[in-house]
């Protein structure tokens, strides 16, 4: 592996410095993320009607419907950029896969917490061995598996060609995992707990879709924020890395 | 009543997306200061 | 064909090696042993219940000790530095793949030969079900398990820590491929009646055995980069 190693000390070409329009993008998504967070809000708890037998908790509703979304959003933009990155290799296209993965993640933490908190209220229990849970589970666990094959040691454009691989095959498994899992429930054991709570299925009203709609946008948006500091970030960490090489070999001489 | 579980859900959700962003604060945090040292050196 | 050649070769070349050495093997079958004496006293053998649970066991023993067999099958080539060497030999990465799958697959086929009669035996099980399914539904399971394993084991084999990684790799991706052939399992040993059901598990195993032996075989490429 010593030619890995020598490809992992050797100078890497010098780069440019990141223009000042970025941070003005920055900005704007920052700004519009509260005001179309602050927007959702007052549409959850003012405009949309109160659900009648659940009451307040069904206002966990929108958040955790946005949150799954979210998680969703991210971990496909994460194979999209996979393929990407895996035919054009272009470092830009890795970091974009990266930072989604990881909001994604962050989202599913979301979904994970608020889900029991509205099971506990709705079902009377924690948690359910329902097809919907397991899938978002075994995605979480999916994608911490490709944040550690992010932090192995080596070069980057190893480190990123094996995540791309596998954030490919880790988002292909995940329709799979859904249909066996809902294969496996309804064989053997009907679902007892009526719907999951995205499976609302046409009963719900039209200020609550509205609402949620408007908490998707705001999701949406808080995403791109994310997206666009995350990258950003990761960005100005290569730049300082370059610039440490350059350093280093100045140093040699 | 229920509020209980709604503001549970909600500080839940919002301890998350705060703490996710003050990860990537620490990290900028961390990352400035290496720049600066690094002009130093440069100095 | 000279793909399927090379790989020949190769699983050849790992199993004389692990003739001589009888290292992984002997590992892997006492690994098997050991599962199951703590099964037995994790469920009392003298219980009827316990029989409910033998199609679980069936799995975590192969499951388990498959990975130990996994977590060797690239690192040893690269302690002995040949990794490099298969790398520019001419063939494709793709044999290199299937060769060690190959080798894996005979592995793991030992073990199960020897540790799943044996856990019959300890446990005094009665076979009520159909034979010829019933090694249909371990032999699609293990293959499926080792296909995914073989091409994970060559990405975690990247890693300084790769016996680490790759549990944490493989499970969730093999989840499908576990429920699936546990339920089969399950109603082959032990309730014939719903057998439709049993079928329709070993059809969702085999397309998933083939979406993804077919998907492996086209990453391959991509992990076994120099």
């Amino acid at each position: 592996m010593s030619m890995n190693l020598e490809r992992e000390k050797a100078v890497l070409p010098p780069s440019q410095m990141t223009d000042t329009k970025r941070v003005s993008i920055g900005k704007v998504l920052f700004g519009a993320t509260i005001i179309s967070m602050l927007t959702a809000l007052y549409f959850i708890f003012i405009f949309a009607n109160e659900e009648k037998t659940m009451r307040a908790a069904q206002k966990i509703f929108y958040y955790h419907v946005s949150s799954a979304w979210l998680a969703f959003l991210a971990f496909f933009v994460t194979f999209f950029f996979s393929i990407l990155f895996l035919i054009k290799r272009k470092r830009i296209y890795d970091t974009y896969a990266y930072v989604s993965a990881e909001i994604g993640v962050v989202f599913t933490i979301i979904v994970l917490t608020t889900g029991p908190i509205w099971a506990r209220s709705a079902w009377n229990t924690w948690w359910v061995w329902e097809p919907r849970l397991i899938t978002t589970l075994i995605l979480f666990f999916i994608y911490i598996a490709y944040i550690m094959i992010r932090q192995m040691d080596g070069v980057w454009d190893k480190k990123a060609r094996l995540a791309a691989v596998f954030g490919i095959i880790g988002f292909a498994d995940v329709p799979i995992v859904f249909f066996a899992i809902r294969w496996w429930q309804t064989k053997f054991h009907p679902i007892v707990f009526g719907d999951g709570p995205s499976q609302k299925g046409g009963g719900i009203e039209d200020t609550m879709l509205v609402a949620l709609l408007v908490t998707i946008t705001a999701f949406t948006i808080l995403y791109s924020y994310l997206l666009h500091k995350g990258v950003s970030f990761e960005k100005m960490k290569i730049t300082v890395e370059q610039y440490k090489e350059r350093l280093r070999e100045s140093l040699d001489k | 009543m229920n509020y209980e579980y709604m503001l549970g859900a909600y500080s839940v959700a919002w301890v998350v997306i705060f703490a996710y962003m003050f990860i990537i604060g620490k990290r900028h945090d961390k990352l400035k200061k290496e720049i600066e040292f690094l002009k130093q050196l440069d100095k | 064909m000279n793909l399927f050649r090379t790989a020949f070769l190769l699983a050849q070349k790992d199993l004389y090696s692990e003739l001589k050495t009888k290292q992984i093997l002997v590992t892997q079958i006492i690994f098997a042993g050991l599962v199951i004496v703590v099964f037995s006293f994790a469920f009392d053998p003298a219980n009827n219940t316990t029989k409910a649970v033998i199609p679980g066991i069936i799995w975590v023993i192969i499951v388990f000790s498959g990975i130990l067999g996994l977590n060797r099958s690239f690192i040893s080539e690269q302690r002995n530095d040949t990794m490099q060497g298969l790398l520019v030999a001419p063939m494709e990465a793709a044999s290199i793949y299937l060769g060690k799958f190959l080798a894996n697959f005979a592995m793991i086929l030992v073990v199960e030969i020897v540790s799943v009669p044996f856990l019959f035996l300890l446990f005094d099980f009665k076979f009520l079900g159909s034979f010829p399914y019933f090694l249909l539904v371990i032999f699609l399971g293990s293959f499926g398990f080792i296909a995914i394993g073989t091409f994970l084991a060559a990405l975690a084999a990247n890693s300084k820590s790769s016996e680490m990684l790759l549990p944490l790799l493989l499970f969730p991706i093999t989840t499908p491929i576990l429920i699936g052939v546990v339920q089969a399992t399950k109603i082959i040993l032990t309730n014939m009646d719903q057998f439709s059901s049993a079928l329709a598990w070993i059809q969702l195993v085999t397309a998933y055995d083939v979406i993804f032996f077919v998907v492996c075989f086209l990453l391959i490429d991509y992990v076994l980069e120099v």
